[in-house]
């Protein structure tokens, strides 16, 4: 409406590039949550393959997923679906809860 | 083999006998020619029975056996009732032994009596899919998170569409250039968001007068992800839009104001560096500048408030209180203050002028993109607060007021950090020292290494003499 009255404000002769934040000087504003899970992703897998312990590779698996979406690190993704496949072939009767 | 038949015929007398003892209603015909028919019977009878005879049984017992012996020759007539005596003596002995096989017992024969039990089978060896329940339940816990995860990240790209297509036309007539990256060669309008992550878009502006460019981040809540959505159903949270416009140095005079919800406004005072410390009163309620007592504001300076409070940024912040979470106009922004590892930085933290609003989306999460349009004139009010910070210039006083803040400032920085940065150079001149003498230990040449020696004492005899020289002249200044 007030455009017409008003000089055009672009200047295109004052136009600064887009720079990414550095994220170094800020850590604070990283979300540690997917760096906590892909950790804990990974030691879960380790207890199952070792312990074989159904559960934990099951818990490996849902850590890894949530990870999974935000990191796109596929290795601890990858080895808790094999600690999954391992537990179930060297020991295939269905899993007791916990309780 | 007639002793034989005799006690047979015996045998079924007193088996008769027996029968009407025990039980009346048991048929001779039951019997067989077997020897053992009415020992059958016997076994066989509930406990009830057999648990009566022990008292009679048990004191003719003894007797017999001893008249057995002693009679084994006498004729038929008295060995009837000879062969009734071992015949009743052999009821006796074999109900004596059921008597004592079964003392102590309620039951006399459980295998017979009671009802058979089933073990389960074990799990693993049934051929049923409901032992693996457990399994099931896993794998639909992951489809639910996965379901989730492409719900969640189509509904925040939805959102993030909305938004841009309800502010392209003011964002498009303001800024030569409309969305950038970064990457490319040319500076050229990619004229879409940038998605940094699902639930993070950016969009970079820039080619306007009265400011260098201007970031805006779209912060929704993180809907790909269901431990997050399990976490909001106990604690609501907003999806925000955050602007930040960075200024060139003509484009603002030195002063730092905040104005937004109570709440906020405590939160930032604490968190960011400069509120800290140049604005150092508690928040004053809005109210006394006309806007809502939701809103509280944090000024350097009465002018300042004054000069940023007219009427058209009244009338925004009043009719759009809810949707304003923050507004932060500062010349010393250097983001939130940095926890420190040792003790404080060395320099002064790197400062720009900036403008920084944060808004609230309306929906407390539950929002469709039809909301966004409600953001509209919040960027108008972006807009206009650029134009008139431009025009916005404090007089001779509140200048004087202001650069006599941020030398105080700048002093109190110097002097926290003045006992760390001499300790920095000490650590600097023994290093020093430390390279001069090993390089002088290294020094293979004889000669060389005494010259130097040499020349490192004499700079250590100049130094000594200056340091002498200068507490004499503070003496003599002293005196």
């Amino acid at each position: 409406m007030t455009v017409n009255n008003m000089a055009d404000p672009r200047r295109p002769n004052k136009i600064f590039r887009y720079k990414p934040p550095n994220t170094e000087t800020n850590p604070t504003l990283e979300d540690p949550t997917p760096d906590y899970m892909n950790l804990l992703g990974m030691i879960f897998s380790m207890c199952g393959l070792m312990l074989k312990l159904k559960w934990c590779a099951w818990i490996a698996v849902y850590c890894s997923f949530i990870s999974f979406k935000s990191l796109k690190c596929n290795a601890s993704g990858l080895l808790s679906i094999s600690a999954v496949v391992m537990s179930y072939l060297q020991n295939p009767q269905p899993m007791s809860p916990p309780w | 083999a007639v002793v034989k038949y005799l006690l047979c015929v015996v045998r079924l007398q007193h088996a008769g006998r027996y029968n009407d003892d025990f039980d009346d209603g048991e048929d001779i015909a039951e019997f067989d020619d077997n020897d053992f028919a009415e020992f059958e019977d016997v076994s066989e009878d509930p406990a009830v029975d057999v648990e009566k005879e022990p008292p009679p049984r048990a004191a003719p017992s003894s007797t017999p056996i001893e008249d057995e012996e002693d009679e084994a020759t006498v004729e038929n007539e008295d060995g009837q009732d000879e062969f009734e005596d071992a015949d009743a003596q052999d009821q006796d002995m074999y109900s004596k032994y059921d008597n004592e096989e079964f003392e102590g017992h309620e039951k006399t024969n459980p295998s017979f009596k009671d009802t058979l039990i089933y073990r389960e089978v074990p799990a693993h060896l049934q051929n049923s899919w409901e032992s693996y329940y457990m399994e099931i339940l896993m794998v639909t816990g992951l489809l639910a998170y996965i379901m989730n995860y492409i719900i969640g990240k189509n509904k925040n790209s939805r959102l993030a569409q909305a938004w841009f297509n309800s502010h392209r036309e003011l964002l498009e007539s303001n800024f030569a250039l409309v969305g950038d990256d970064g990457t490319s060669k040319e500076a050229t309008s990619t004229g879409k968001l940038n998605q940094e992550n699902e639930h993070i878009y950016n969009l970079w502006c820039s080619g306007r007068v009265c400011c260098e460019g201007m970031l805006i981040q779209l912060k929704f809540l993180k809907r790909q992800d269901l431990l997050n959505v399990l976490a909001r159903m106990m604690r609501p949270v907003c999806d925000q839009v955050q602007v930040k416009v960075t200024l060139n140095d003509e484009d603002m005079d030195t002063f730092v104001f905040a104005v937004g919800s109570r709440k906020a406004m405590a939160r930032l005072q604490k968190e960011m560096q400069d509120l800290s410390e140049f604005c150092g009163d508690k928040p004053k309620s809005g109210a006394k500048y006309g806007i809502p007592e939701s809103l509280s504001i944090l000024s350097e300076m009465g002018e300042v408030t004054d000069g940023v409070m007219d009427s058209k940024m009244v009338h925004y912040l009043t009719s759009h209180a809810d949707k304003i979470e923050s507004i932060h106009f500062s010349d010393q922004f250097s983001g939130p203050k940095v926890m420190q590892e040792e003790g404080q930085p060395l320099k002064l933290p790197e400062t720009k002028k900036t403008l920084l609003f944060t808004f609230n989306v309306p929906g407390m999460g539950n929002t469709s993109p039809k909301d966004m349009d409600s953001l509209l004139p919040l960027m108008n009010m972006v807009i206009y607060s650029i134009d008139k910070l431009k025009k916005l210039r404090l007089n001779r006083e509140g200048k004087q007021k202001a650069d006599r803040n941020r030398a105080r400032v700048e002093e109190n920085f110097l002097k926290q950090t003045h006992a760390q940065r001499q300790e920095a150079a000490q650590t600097r001149r023994e290093e020093k020292k430390r390279a001069e003498k090993e390089r002088i230990m290294n020094e293979e040449d004889p000669d060389r290494q005494r010259r130097l020696e040499e020349a490192a004492q004499r700079r250590e005899q100049k130094k000594l003499e200056k340091k002498q020289m200068k507490m004499k002249q503070i003496k003599v200044k002293a005196m």
